[in-house]
């Protein structure tokens, strides 16, 4: 048995193990002491490439794909071209709409922010003032130009429905450290992205890897507000369950499978307590709210800004992977196919605030040391104009950067040609994204793999390089 | 198997374990090693496992030209020796590098994460020294007849007995029904029938049991969605707005009927594969419709794009998807591994992918209409009608034609059908005489052979014959039909297709793109209504060097913007099309150059036509005398209306997507997989090669679909037979006796008993492939009807439960879950059949595609097999509890364990609205007290009666809860509330939700 089906096992409760950990809440590390066979483990890690800087991952979700020309890409020769024909200076691959217009220059102007002086966008003031921070790689491609597929690809590895989410791959190579709250959380700000809740499904891994969906409001989790009149009576009732289920294991012997699922019980019981727990921001200061935008005017930023304060409480609840989704700004996410300067500065107000609020928060409590934040959509956007005003969908170049544990703030990695349209220096994959998130957490992307259809199979499909130049 | 070495491989497989858990030293695993290493059995998987990805079958990423997965490449005398010497382990090089100390020299290398075990080198050594025979794979050869007397206990028990475990008691009556109930059909067995299997002490009691079950309807809607998990079932297409698949809820009903009707698993597959071209085709008992081609919507279940950038990529996904599908479901095979590279452990080579890649390929997508008996008569009617219409009208012209003038020596209205291929322009196809061409008909509007000639009739009087088209109105406007032109390469600037009708499609396919709309594709999409001919343009600038057809449809897909019902087949009453011609060409549209017809005599001529023969010429000859006055234009009164009310009185046509035939497209091998890269000449249609070495190539149909299908349920196809006995034996089990159900290649499991699986396959075919026979049988053996109380050493011996020596205990699956629930409760709905029930939106479930409609949250009561599966809006319930998410063949589904199932029993809306109902039956019923009353719950819910103390503890929770309500004894009874809440509790036990 290797190490990756022993961790099926317990996480899925066919074997005692899973009930030993679950019961003594231990650190999902010790079950794995306990059950290692001795000597040379298939699977044992070389040490060199297993000291993990990251405990949890925060995933800024930019759905729709943020334009990097527009962001954090500045190109200068955009506005000197202006209105001139894409034709004329170089090959336009067909984009989704095919309504290819002139060089658009960017409604924006671009600022140098702090030690570093990296140019970020007037879209982002507060995320420009924390630039020192971050390691921006504006040399990503995606494979697809349809934003089903690049969801798919940017969440599970593959492009097409079906594929377990990066949450998932990491909470089955890791475990979670809190068995009162599921390992993977999706907070839902108002956008699930097109591809629906498959993006932060457990694909062919068992159900158990699956991201569970938060919501602001009474209910943040499905399911989790008892429906009993009064909590004295869900007692009663799991009491009899307990007793009921105990006879039953007298009458079968024993059943593993039975007995892990008696345990999920006091598990999700004890949910039902740390989830309102989790969300009730009445304990957070008026400082650290006002931090990250719940005082704003702008409802789409308090809405954000919540779900940034939400996913801080959720990494010190050693929550492994959090992603958040975009609120509804009614603009169609970021997918500015028209109206961009309109569009973009909607989403940006949302966003920008609570991320800076996020990150500042994280390093006053010492934890942006072991805290990933990642800032990425699907793909770019065309550095030419659709129609008049907007831009379409971009899969050869794009913007995105990671801060926090292991990541070497105030970097520039990569680069686009002079128009921003495509990659051409140190381009970086999906899976070059995926194989350092991996890699941070302590785990090579070579190694977690599941056996499906025959397959070992893996996040990063058959690709995948950490990616160095961005490391601390 | 082979009758000298008998493979044990349970029992093995429990020695290997028992040494696991010991630890082990050298001595102890000389002891331990089979006597004769067999290839299959030992040696496979572990060169598998470790060294195949390197040197294997797969020649591109084949290291220092090394195969281990042949005899030839493994004793192949190379430069430092031999990988293997044969009766030589010490001297062969594989053992000295797999037990190397050298990390450098160790293999496999470090990047391939895999070390030997000893066990393992120890194994590969012995069968080395025992001459390292290789052997074909095991599934590969065919099943081996067993002994006279075989039973499917006596292979079971050989094991059992070797491994000195006590096999379980029988279970309990009431165990056994509830087990056999839920396996047969989803559904619990009712208090009464519980109550009289109990009492019934003939010999044949189970056994009538069993037969009920198999005859009840519930049997089939239990065994279809077991089989739509292998299909990815799904009745949307997912991507971004989740558009519907037309009529896939049709083929749901289609694999209910034909489980319930025992429909022979090889005519089960052929309908499957080649439902459209079978010659005989089964027809629906009760309302005559073809059955056969339903079976061929399977294609269709996939995911769809709407707007793919590139259409080529979108269609080599989606033949993937079809490939991976079909071959795991039928032959338990991974082909879709080799789609970039030759399988890396299986003897599949790319060019079986591309071969199978041509295969589907060339099938093409097609609306499909389920025309019942009654719909088919009115249709012989309308036939009859028009028949009758014709000599009527010729009657009266023939007696006239004593009057007419000669008629001129020759007519210039109909070009010549040559194929004028120039630089310019190019002829796709020509109706102008009538013909259809080389163009492929499709539908009822076209029976009968030409649609030359048929009256057109303006104000009740017959002004013409209808001339120059090909037509789907000959029978009537509204009759389901279509045209398509043999598959192209697009090389002009334009196509003009010159046409007329009304709310039909005229459509460009493109790489048998299907799903065609706005914003790139819109074009390719027409609508033609108009009553005049026309012409039509496609611009192809974006399509360059692609493969298409023309298509003509009756009726039009509804595009109507981000609505998840658009891509639906409409057709109107009044829908038709003509089509004159068809041309690709570049600039203006080429004038066709006119031919001289040969002149027509007119008496001839009319009775040509009265016998629906007449030739051009003969209906221009008509055509000009009706115009010159020769002949007279007849007055018909009230045919139209006639020809109203018998199509009034025919049942709506109903559409499902599936397949149809086109002609023979054939690819080449693409590199890596990439369609830009292709790799020597076009693959031709055959079987894979491992199964049909000789390679003849497919041709009874363009597709070869049929010769596939026969390849599959050819008897002496080893893997048919046994694939699918597997899958049987894992839903009555739990678990196959090959664990990977859908994987019977080199990285599957091996079979735990391959003697019973050869047994069972060998069997299967004995009894004409009935699925029912095959259960029963099953059914009966002894291991079905075991206890599920672990023997006392088995815990120990064999705690994976590998030799059945105890009925397996199992969690149901989720929608034996939410139907049990429904069946206690008494809301349960068994309406069977029909449009899907709307999936209920929880507040979670948002974004794009969204169903219009938020169903019930008890889905009307109806089982779950009838509520919708909305790719992108799929049931959290049935998600948490495993149901798989519809992409590909899951044969086994997974069973986690996980908090969000107690949450869902502890805190749904629906479970706990199910309790109230079920509470609310049972304060109406006549229960002497509240041990009466528990006891017919505990009948209903688990079909058992509680011990005392299960009677007691239930006591002590209804009274704690009487107190908490305030109520007085003799209100608890009538209480709904206390009743729902132990109730609720009911459903929460985990035996509810277990089969024990």
């Amino acid at each position: 048995m290797t190490r990756r089906e022993m961790l099926t096992m317990c996480r899925n409760g066919f074997g005692g193990v899973a009930l030993m950990g679950l019961m003594g809440s231990s650190a999902f590390g010790n079950i794995i002491k306990q059950v290692a066979p001795s000597g040379p483990h298939p699977l044992a890690p070389r040490p060199s490439d297993l000291i993990p800087k990251a405990r949890s991952i925060i995933f800024l979700y930019m759905d729709g794909g943020v334009s990097q020309v527009d962001s954090f890409d500045p190109k200068p020769r955009l506005a000197r071209e202006h209105g001139q024909s894409p034709y004329d200076k170089f090959t336009v691959d067909a984009t989704q709409f095919n309504s290819i217009g002139t060089i658009l220059k960017s409604p924006w102007d671009f600022q140098r922010y702090g030690e570093s002086g990296i140019e970020v966008s007037d879209l982002f003031p507060h995320v420009g003032e924390c630039v020192d921070d971050l390691a921006i790689i504006r040399s990503m491609v995606a494979d697809f130009p349809e934003h089903t597929n690049a969801n798919y690809f940017l969440h599970t590895g593959i492009g097409i429905q079906g594929r377990p989410s990066m949450g998932a791959w990491i909470n089955y190579g890791l475990g979670t450290e809190n068995q009162d709250l599921p390992g993977y959380v999706v907070l839902d700000g108002g956008l699930i992205p097109p591809g629906g809740l498959d993006n932060f499904n457990s694909g062919f891994l068992p159900a158990s890897y699956q991201g569970s969906i938060f919501r602001a409001g009474d209910t943040p989790l499905a399911n989790i507000e008892p429906k009993e009149p009064t909590s004295e009576l869900q007692r009663r009732k799991l009491n009899l369950m307990s007793r009921t289920d105990n006879h039953l294991l007298g009458r079968i012997g024993n059943s593993d499978q039975v007995e892990s699922a008696i345990t999920n019980y006091e598990l999700a019981y004890r949910m039902q307590a740390s989830v309102p727990e989790l969300t009730d921001l009445s304990g957070e200061t008026e400082a650290t709210k006002k931090l990250y935008g719940l005082d704003s005017s702008e409802p789409d930023t308090r809405i954000y800004a919540a779900q940034c304060l939400l996913a801080r409480r959720l990494v010190e609840r050693g929550v492994r992977f959090i992603e958040l989704t975009c609120p509804n700004v009614r603009a169609d996410r970021w997918d500015q196919h028209a109206n961009l300067k309109e569009g973009h500065e909607r989403n940006a107000l949302a966003v920008d605030q609570p991320i800076a609020g996020l990150i500042r928060d994280l390093k006053a409590r010492g934890m942006f040391e072991d805290t990933l934040v990642i800032w990425a959509g699907e793909f770019g956007r065309t550095p030419f104009a659709q129609g008049t005003n907007g831009r379409d969908h971009n899969p050869s170049a794009f913007s995105i950067w990671l801060a926090g544990a292991g990541i070497k703030g105030g970097t520039v990695y990569g680069a686009t040609d002079e128009y921003g349209y495509r990659a051409i220096e140190n381009v970086t994959t999906i899976h070059d994204l995926h194989a350092t998130m991996l890699y941070l957490l302590g785990l090579e992307h070579e190694h977690l793999t599941y056996r499906f259809s025959g397959r070992d199979i893996r996040l990063t499909d058959v690709g995948g390089n950490v990616i160095r130049g961005i490391l601390a | 198997m082979n009758g000298q070495v008998v493979y044990r491989l349970a029992f093995c497989i429990v020695a290997v374990v028992a040494i696991l858990l010991q630890g082990c030293t050298r001595s102890d695993l000389a002891h331990d090693l089979p006597d004769k290493v067999d290839f299959n059995y030992h040696v496979r998987p572990i060169l598998s496992n470790t060294c195949y990805v390197c040197h294997g079958p797969d020649v591109s990423t084949r290291e220092a030209e090394l195969r281990l997965d042949t005899y030839d490449g493994a004793t192949a005398r190379r430069e430092g020796g031999q990988a293997i010497v044969p009766g030589n382990a010490k001297r062969s090089l594989l053992i000295q590098r797999v037990s190397a100390h050298d990390p450098e020299e160790r293999m496999p290398p470090p990047k391939i994460n895999k070390i030997l075990t000893e066990y393992e080198i120890a194994l590969l050594s012995k069968w080395i020294d025992q001459g390292a025979e290789y052997k074909t794979h095991w599934a590969l050869i065919p099943p081996e007849n067993p002994p006279d007397e075989a039973t499917i206990d006596a292979f079971l028990q050989a094991d059992i007995e070797r491994s000195g475990i006590q096999p379980a008691a029988m279970a309990s009556r009431a165990s056994l029904i509830r087990r056999a109930s839920y396996v047969l059909t989803g559904l619990p067995p009712s208090p009464k029938d519980v109550e009289a299997f109990e009492k019934d002490e003939s010999p044949d009691a189970y056994e009538r049991v069993l037969d009920t079950l198999l005859a009840s309807p519930a049997f089939g809607e239990r065994w279809a969605r077991h089989w739509m998990d292998l299909v990815r079932y799904a009745e949307a297409r997912g991507h971004e707005f989740d558009f519907t698949i037309h009529g896939a809820w049709q083929y749901r009903d289609y694999l209910i009927r034909a489980f319930n009707e025992d429909v022979l698993y090889d005519q089960f597959i052929l309908e499957h594969l080649a439902g459209d071209v079978l010659k005989e085709p089964r027809r629906n008992p009760k309302e005559g419709f073809n059955e056969s081609v339903i079976g061929t919507a399977y294609f269709a279940l996939g995911e769809g794009k709407h707007s793919p950038v590139d259409t080529r990529i979108d269609e080599a996904e989606r033949i993937d998807n079809i490939i991976d599908v079909t071959t795991k479901t039928f032959q338990g095979l991974t082909v879709a591994c080799a789609r970039c590279h030759d399988h890396k452990f299986d003897p599949i080579p790319t060019t079986d992918f591309y071969s199978l890649y041509g295969i589907v390929e060339s099938a093409r997508f097609t609306p499909v209409p389920i025309l019942s008996e009654g719909y088919l008569n009115g249709l012989r009617s309308l036939i009859d009608f028009n028949k009758t219409l014709r000599l009527d009208i010729a009657n009266r012209w023939q007696s006239s034609l004593g009057e007419v003038p000669a008629v001129p020596a020759s007519m210039t209205k109909y070009p010549p059908t040559v194929r004028d291929t120039t630089a310019s322009w190019e002829l796709l196809g020509d109706f102008r005489e009538g013909s259809f061409d080389t163009w492929f008909t499709d539908g009822v509007a076209f029976e009968g052979g030409t649609s030359h000639g048929p009256p057109v009739i303006e104000d009740a009087r017959l002004v013409q014959l209808s001339e120059g088209v090909a037509s789907s109105r000959h029978i009537s406007k509204g009759i389901p039909g279509a045209l398509r032109s043999p598959t192209f390469t697009i090389a002009h600037d334009t196509i003009t297709v010159m046409a007329k009708g009304y709310k039909s499609a005229l459509r460009l396919v493109v790489d048998n793109f299907q799903l065609i709309r706005a914003p790139i594709h819109g074009e390719l999409d027409q609508v033609l209504s108009s009553d005049e001919l026309r012409p039509y343009r496609f611009p192809l600038d974006l399509w360059q060097g692609h493969k298409a057809y023309i298509e003509l449809l009756v009726g039009t897909y509804d595009r109507k913007q981000f609505l998840t019902d658009q891509h639906m087949l409409v057709v109107n009453d009044s829908s038709y099309f003509e089509i004159a011609y068809a041309v690709a060409h570049n600039e203006a549209a080429p004038a066709l150059p006119p031919r001289e017809l040969e002149q027509a005599p007119l008496p001839q001529s009319v009775s040509a036509w009265a016998a629906q023969k007449a030739s051009p010429a003969q209906v221009a000859a008509i055509n000009q005398a009706l115009e010159s006055g020769a002949l007279e234009r007849p007055l018909l009164n009230d045919v139209v209306s006639q020809r109203q009310e018998i199509k009034q009185a025919m049942p709506a046509a109903e559409f499902f997507i599936g397949m149809t035939e086109g002609d023979v497209v054939t690819s080449a091998v693409f590199g890596r997989g990439n369609y830009k890269t292709p790799v020597g000449d076009p693959v031709p249609h055959r079987f894979l090669t491992a199964l049909d070495p000789t390679g003849s190539t497919f041709n009874k149909t363009p597709s070869g679909r049929l010769e596939f299908a026969e390849a599959i349920i050819d008897p002496a196809n080893p893997l048919t037979a046994r694939v699918m006995a597997n899958r049987l034996w894992h839903h009555v089990f739990g678990r196959g006796i090959v664990k990977t159900v859908d994987n019977f290649g080199g990285q599957g499991s091996l079979p735990t008993h391959p003697e019973l699986l050869d047994y069972l396959a060998l069997r299967f075919v004995e009894l004409d492939w009935s699925m029912k026979s095959m259960l029963r049988e099953i059914l009966l053996s002894e291991a079905f009807q075991r206890s599920t109380q672990v023997p006392e050493n088995a815990a120990e011996l064999d705690p994976s439960n590998l030799l059945l020596s105890h009925y397996p205990v199992r969690r149901l699956e989720a929608e034996a879950i939410r139907d049990g629930i429904l069946a206690v409760s008494g809301a349960l709905d068994t309406t069977m059949y029909g449009p899907p029930i709307p999936i209920h939106l929880t507040e979670f479930m948002t974004g794009r595609g969204q169903p219009a409609v938020n169903g019930p949250l008890d889905g009307d009561g109806r089982r779950s097999i009838y509520i919708a599966i909305r790719r992108n809006f799929l049931s959290p319930m049935m998600l948490a509890f495993d149901m798989p998410i519809p992409f590909s063949t899951f044969g086994a589904r997974n069973s986690s364990n996980v908090p969000a199932q107690s949450l869902t029993l502890l805190n749904d809306a629906f479970v706990a609205e199910q309790a109230v109902h079920w509470a609310d039956t049972l304060v109406g019923q006549p229960h002497l007290d509240i041990a009466d009353r528990v006891r017919h719950i505990y009948l209903q819910a688990l079909s058992r009666l509680p011990d005392p103390n299960e009677l007691e503890e239930a006591q002590a929770f209804i009274d704690a809860e009487a107190e908490a309500l305030g109520l007085q004894s003799i209100e608890i009874m009538h209480a709904a509330e206390l009743w729902a809440a132990y109730c609720h509790v009911v459903f929460n036990q985990k035996e509810f939700i277990y089969l024990i």
